[in-house]
């Protein structure tokens, strides 16, 4: 056959050459990609901003508080609570979007690790509140929530992760549970900000990652 | 020019653009007919003709499922086919790879389609499918 690379018809039944394959096979492999991740660029990059947002927010209402007290103003909790219901929100759709019309053994791996990582979550938020009602002192109750909470859901989500074969998010948890530790010598206030810059990298590293993963080539190396 | 040859079953638009969309689902999972039919813009004709000679080369598996009383039809992408693409991607890896090296060379490698897969690319649209008119 002889013709010029590229300028076949491959809708009326000329040649399909290989380029042109290549191109298609790479298209139709990013957009597929695209439409069956759940957790998209977009929305992780949301989630950094967020936890910067939010954890820099709790960080500018203690930083000044000569001596500590660890309370956080209303308007940092007010900017957490928006930006965590709109975080629900967006993955809850685009979790449900991703998943439309997919079935099988992954999908069910899927939801297994969803609901794990939601009680994670709760869980290590959750033991906070005995503590602060047990009346820890307040360089302890300020240093723990910013620390302790994220060194729990690290270690437990790096864990099922790696259980899972999830390495990617298995990683991702694992420096995670890094910042958490490394917030824990920040001091009360700082430590706030720790992780506010911490997470922050991290989920813009996943962002990242996720996007590689995404436009990678399948045909070029 | 190298001896990699393209498998004449994945190697035309609408089928390989089937195989590449079930291949980025992870391994055993399924993907059900009409979620398929919207990503690709296929009208339903079309896209079961395509899927018939897909399975028929075992290179997809098709399950039904009753849900009340809707029915549902799945399509996943066998081992088989997983294989195939694999030795198609590396086929063309080759190919292009030798096109790299001689890109002047006028004897670029190419399948012609079947008059049969042209008139199925021809019902090709977006705007113009079932779903759509549906819509």
């Amino acid at each position: 056959m002889d013709h010029t690379p590229g300028t076949a018809d491959t809708t009326q039944g000329g040649d399909f050459d290989p380029r042109q394959a290549a191109g298609l096979l790479d298209q139709a492999t990013l957009q597929a990609r695209r439409t069956f991740t759940p957790l998209t660029p977009l929305l992780l990059t949301f989630r950094a901003v967020a936890l910067l947002v939010v954890f820099g927010g709790f960080w500018l209402s203690v930083r000044s508080q000569r001596p500590y007290t660890g309370h956080l103003s209303g308007a940092a909790v007010g900017v957490a609570v928006v930006l965590i219901l709109i975080n629900i929100g967006w993955s809850g759709l685009a979790i449900a979007r991703a998943g439309t019309g997919v079935s099988g053994p992954a999908q069910r791996k899927w939801a297994a690790w969803t609901a794990i990582m939601v009680v994670a979550w709760i869980v290590g938020y959750a033991v906070a509140a005995p503590l602060y009602h047990a009346g820890a002192s307040h360089p302890a109750w300020g240093l723990y929530p910013a620390s302790a909470p994220l060194l729990i859901i690290g270690l437990a989500g790096a864990a099922v992760g790696a259980a899972f074969r999830y390495w990617p998010l298995a990683a991702a948890l694992l420096a995670i549970a890094v910042v958490a530790a490394a917030a824990g010598f920040g001091g009360p206030a700082n430590s706030w900000l720790t992780v506010a810059i911490g997470l922050c990298v991290v989920y813009l590293g996943i962002a990242a990652f996720t996007a590689w993963a995404q436009r990678r080539s399948v045909v070029r190396l | 020019m190298t001896g990699a040859e393209l498998d004449p079953l994945i190697h035309v638009p609408t089928r390989l653009r089937i195989v590449a969309t079930l291949a980025a689902l992870p391994e055993r999972d399924a993907l059900s007919f009409t979620r398929l039919q919207d990503m690709l813009g296929l009208t339903p004709g079309n896209l079961i003709i395509q899927l018939r000679k897909l399975e028929e080369a075992d290179y997809i598996s098709s399950t039904k499922t009753r849900n009340g009383s809707v029915q549902q039809t799945n399509v996943a992408l066998t081992s088989q086919g997983r294989a195939a693409l694999r030795a198609y991607s590396h086929a063309l890896r080759d190919l292009l790879g030798g096109l790299d090296i001689d890109a002047t060379s006028p004897a670029t490698p190419s399948i012609t389609i079947s008059a049969e897969d042209a008139e199925a690319q021809q019902t090709r649209r977006p705007g113009n499918s079932h779903s759509d008119r549906q819509r």
